[in-house]
């Protein structure tokens, strides 16, 4: 086709190749284009059209997004935070022992105590241990005359810390308890396999049971009760005392005692707790005794 | 003949080509949209959702709010006014409800000039659409490709939204500088109104802003924004909005600014250590974005006590030292008040002004405190050496060998040497060579200790001159070791806030006041009773010159090379440290050359804020433990006076119950 094209040659054929249908046609339809577009922004409708048909496609980027994501972030951080809280201030509550507490809390963690929950387990101690935890005394004074407002437990390693915390979020007593020191005092009335002779801490006061029981019967009446102070658990042992031992130390106005029933399994110590002035006592009259 | 058919082939040419680049454009362009498209980000529905971050909030002591962290106060259309919406799309884009997301003309010109013209210029043609799009998803990168997706962007926010839609979100998050996003925000900072009640003038100022923030900030360059907000004004009446005179008229006016000033910083030293803290305890997510609250433990009204004596020390000190308010070097202040009952900051500055130097010199400008630093010694010697402020030692010239260096001659402030004196004296008077005498006996890694004991942190050299002060400390330390003293001998943490809760209330963080003894009672009450004669008659005596009454006991501190004037002080009940001096290593001389101790620099500014901070609470003494008693002693001979021998005034101390007079008559 372009072999067969020339330049024309004279200014009327130039006047009709210009205006030709096809140039004129292709002209207007050019301007239509451009003009309308213009006028009723087509093209950007149509885009603008397109893109919101794949909006839900697209990825989530850019500063507005990126913010979105750091509030995410701090959202779930934060529940992270709270819902631990939470866990652990359920398991704090189910304890019902200080060694369950302890065990629901790890080093660093921390939990508010219900007045009443420290109240029942320290009563779920026997009566001379408890004193190892804290004076009932004081305990008294702490939850029922002190401006007491809760009680903060923190996780330690090898144990927890129990805070009295007034209004003023200050410390008013704080208690550390071990492990070892909370497994023993709540065991403190089971028996333990083995004989006294063994024992650290008895040794050069371990009597006959026959001596020891003579030189207690002829304590006074009101004395006996105050050596023996929480006699159940020899109550509920079975077998024959053989020997008695008494400790060497005394913990806040206690002295332990070591009961040694022989059983069939092996002998078996049982301790109980004795006052310290009644221990002293019951002493005098074993070595009355032993002279 | 010949030009018209040259003519007609041009004309030919054009045309043709015309049309070739229309077609290439139109399917380049497709092309291109196809390409961008997966790239493009997804917009959320609705578009106002963006406004939605939650703020942290702030709170002082009394409950008040100290600030709001990320805030946004997104307002409806309807809550603005009508002047600075006209003035925003006067200045912004006025043909905002003619187009459809791009301003064709604009964006052929602005492509023509940035292409094809000489001048180098860069002609931007955004229109508020585009301008939404950029701030809302991209960065300030100058690219063609992000300058095509944020054409893109917009023509999907314009096929989604609304004008009104759109206009609302673009106000509610543009920047206006001085810390404020958003148009209610901004009507806030500057004029302290709502966004509805600006005038015109203030709206026409505001609508200048956001073209440059802070060249354009209206607090620090106000003639600036006057410029800048006449134009607007006049692009007001080009665009029809506003006639001339009513242009001319605004133009007259000069809109009455906000007092305080403010910007996006936080305004406070203390704000700064606290969020500084939060940071890195949560990280910057939770804090700018968690919408946590927390409660602080800043006393807004001791901090205000604590800016006016700051205030009105260093002006003080300006005039002491004879220095020009336009000189361009003036000296620093910092000053950090601890509640001794619970380790609380109450107060807290960390420079003359925060928006001259945002350095926080209360917690991070490490300084000798010179003798500052003796009541470790002392409390040591007391400790270890069995000394008791009756303990006799001797003022004078003193060599002491140390190893590996040359020997250490410590010089008395007054260079004067006066002979035996109790310890209680020597601490009143600071003199350096009885000090000296002390730490050559009890070691400095002895003081050291006590130091570390007491909460200071900074490292510390163990050499001799460590009981003088040379090591280098922070106030916000000196404040805290102090307090131990204040409280006889027990530690308290230093903490900044009380509690951390989430939006919901739920507590993320509670400070425990946990109390710890760790220094014997009754040798830091001998220590106090020392500390208190410093401020009756010692260096720090112009403390009671100024009126302040209640028991109180601190100590002086000026280094050497007078470039550091400390004073830190305490109630039963309140620690402050103070400290002032220059940045850089200068000299703290006054007007005749001498030059500035603790007690004339630093000490005023306690006082001043010491009296204000304790108003009327009840005056309190320091308690005294039951094994301490009293007695009269002669100061030179540390036994009993026995009448006015040589004119001496007699001292008081406290004694231990197994401490007496005289019993070693010279140590």
């Amino acid at each position: 086709m372009a072999r067969y094209w020339y330049e024309p040659l004279t200014f009327s054929e130039w006047f009709k190749r210009i205006f030709s249908f096809l140039n004129i046609a292709l002209f207007m339809f050019t301007a239509v284009f451009v003009f309308s577009e213009f006028r009723f922004d087509w093209f950007e409708k149509i885009v603008g059209s397109y893109l919101v048909s794949t909006n839900a496609l697209r990825p989530e980027i850019g500063a507005v997004w990126e913010t979105g994501k750091q509030t995410t972030n701090a959202h779930e951080y934060l529940n992270t935070i709270v819902s631990k809280k939470e866990d652990i201030r359920q398991n704090a509550n189910k304890a019902g022992s200080f060694s369950e507490l302890l065990s629901s809390l790890l080093p660093g963690e921390w939990v508010t105590l219900e007045k009443q929950q420290f109240k029942s387990l320290y009563l779920s101690l026997e009566k001379s241990t408890s004193l190892k935890i804290i004076d009932p005394a004081r305990l008294v004074w702490l939850l029922n005359g002190s401006n007491l407002d809760r009680i903060f437990c923190e996780g330690i390693k090898g144990g927890i810390k129990v805070f009295f915390i007034d209004s003023d979020n200050k410390v008013i007593k704080e208690i550390e308890l071990r492990k070892g020191d909370i497994i023993e005092i709540e065991n403190a009335d089971k028996p333990i396999t083995g004989i006294l002779t063994d024992m650290a801490g008895f040794q050069g006061r371990i009597y006959p049971a026959q001596l020891f029981f003579d030189a207690l019967l002829k304590l006074p009446a009101e004395i006996i009760p105050d050596l023996m102070v929480d006699p159940d658990a020899l109550l509920r042992q079975e077998g024959k005392i053989i020997r008695v031992g008494i400790f060497n130390e005394a913990v806040n106005g206690y002295i332990k005692l070591g009961f040694e029933f022989e059983a069939s399994g092996g002998n078996q110590i049982v301790f109980l707790k004795g006052r310290e002035w009644a221990v002293w006592q019951l002493s005098l009259n074993l070595k009355g005794a032993g002279n | 003949m010949n030009f018209f058919l040259r003519v007609a082939a041009v004309f030919r040419f054009c045309f043709f080509w015309g049309l070739i680049l229309i077609s290439l454009g139109s399917l380049s362009g497709m092309f291109l949209v196809f390409a961008m498209v997966k790239d493009l980000p997804k917009l959320p529905a609705p578009l106002s959702k963006i406004i939605e971050t939650p703020q942290s909030q702030v709170y002082a002591s009394n409950g008040q709010v100290l600030i709001s962290i990320g805030e946004r106060q997104a307002v409806s259309l309807g809550m603005v006014s009508k002047n600075f919406i006209n003035a925003i799309l006067a200045t912004e884009d006025h043909l905002f409800f003619e187009h459809r997301g791009v301003n064709k003309l604009r964006t052929l010109k602005g492509l023509y000039v940035t292409l094809v013209s000489q001048s180098g210029k860069v002609e931007g043609a955004s229109t508020i659409t585009q301008q939404l799009a950029k701030n809302l998803f991209f960065s300030f990168e100058k690219t063609y490709a992000r300058k095509l997706k944020e054409l893109l962007v917009s023509l999907q926010i314009e096929a989604s939204n609304t004008k009104e839609e759109i206009l609302q979100t673009y106000i509610n998050q543009i920047h206006f500088g001085a810390g404020a996003q958003g148009v209610e925000k901004a009507a806030q900072v500057f004029f302290g109104k709502s966004a509805l009640d600006l005038t015109l003038p203030e709206a026409a100022l505001l609508a200048g802003l956001p073209k440059s923030p802070t060249n354009y900030n209206p607090f620090r360059h106000y003639d600036l924004a006057l410029k800048r907000r006449d134009i607007v004004l006049n692009r007001m009446a080009q665009a029809g909005f506003i006639s001339e005179s009513e242009a001319q008229a605004a133009m007259l006016k000069k809109p009455e600014l906000r007092h305080e000033q403010s910007d996006s910083r936080t305004g406070s030293y203390f704000l700064d250590a606290l969020i500084s803290e939060l940071i890195s305890k949560y990280g910057e997510d939770v804090v700018y974005h968690g919408g946590i609250k927390v409660y602080a433990t800043i006393d807004t009204k001791l901090q205000s006590y604590a800016q006016q004596a700051m205030k009105k020390g260093l002006e003080n000190l300006d005039n002491m030292m004879g220095i020009g308010e336009n000189a361009p070097d003036h000296p620093q202040g910092a000053l950090v008040a601890i509640d001794t009952g619970s380790g609380a900051v109450k107060a807290m500055i960390g420079g003359r002004d925060y928006y001259e130097s945002e350095f926080n010199r209360a917690t991070k400008s490490r300084r000798q405190p010179g003798s500052g630093f003796k009541p470790f010694l002392y409390y040591t010697a007391l400790k270890d050496l069995g000394f008791h402020p009756a303990t006799i030692l001797t003022d004078k010239p003193v060599i002491i060998p140390v190893k590996g260096a040359a020997d250490w001659e410590p010089k008395n402030f007054s260079k004067t040497f006066t002979g035996p004196m109790i310890l209680k004296k020597a601490l009143t008077e600071s003199v350096n060579t009885i000090a000296a005498q002390m730490v050559e006996k009890v070691g400095p890694d002895a003081v050291i200790r006590t130091a570390r004991t007491c909460g200071i942190e900074s490292p510390l050299q163990a050499v001799y001159s460590v009981a003088l002060g040379t090591s280098n400390v922070t106030p916000y330390e000196m404040a805290t070791a102090y307090s131990v003293f204040a409280t006889l001998g027990v530690m308290h943490e230093p903490f900044l806030f009380w509690r951390v809760e989430d939006a919901y209330g739920r507590i993320i963080f509670e400070h425990i006041v946990q109390e710890k003894r760790v220094l014997d009672p009754s040798t830091t009450y001998q220590l106090v009773d020392m500390m208190k004669s410093v401020i009756d008659i010692g260096s720090g005596k112009s403390i009671r010159a100024l009126g302040f009454n209640r028991a109180a006991a601190g100590k002086t501190g000026t280094t050497d090379s007078f470039n550091d004037a400390w004073f830190t002080g305490f109630t039963p009940t309140l620690c402050t440290s103070v400290w002032t001096g220059f940045d850089k290593e200068k000299k703290l001389l006054d007007s005749h050359n001498i030059g500035i101790t603790g007690g004339r620099g630093a000490a005023p500014i306690w006082a001043e804020f010491m009296i204000n901070a304790l108003g009327s609470d009840p005056e309190r003494d320091f308690p005294i433990p039951d094994n301490v008693h009293f007695e009269k002693v002669d100061t030179e001979t540390g036994c009993a006076p026995e009448g006015q021998r040589g004119g001496r005034e007699p001292m008081t101390v406290p004694l231990k119950t197994d401490q007496q007079l005289c019993r070693d008559k010279q140590q």
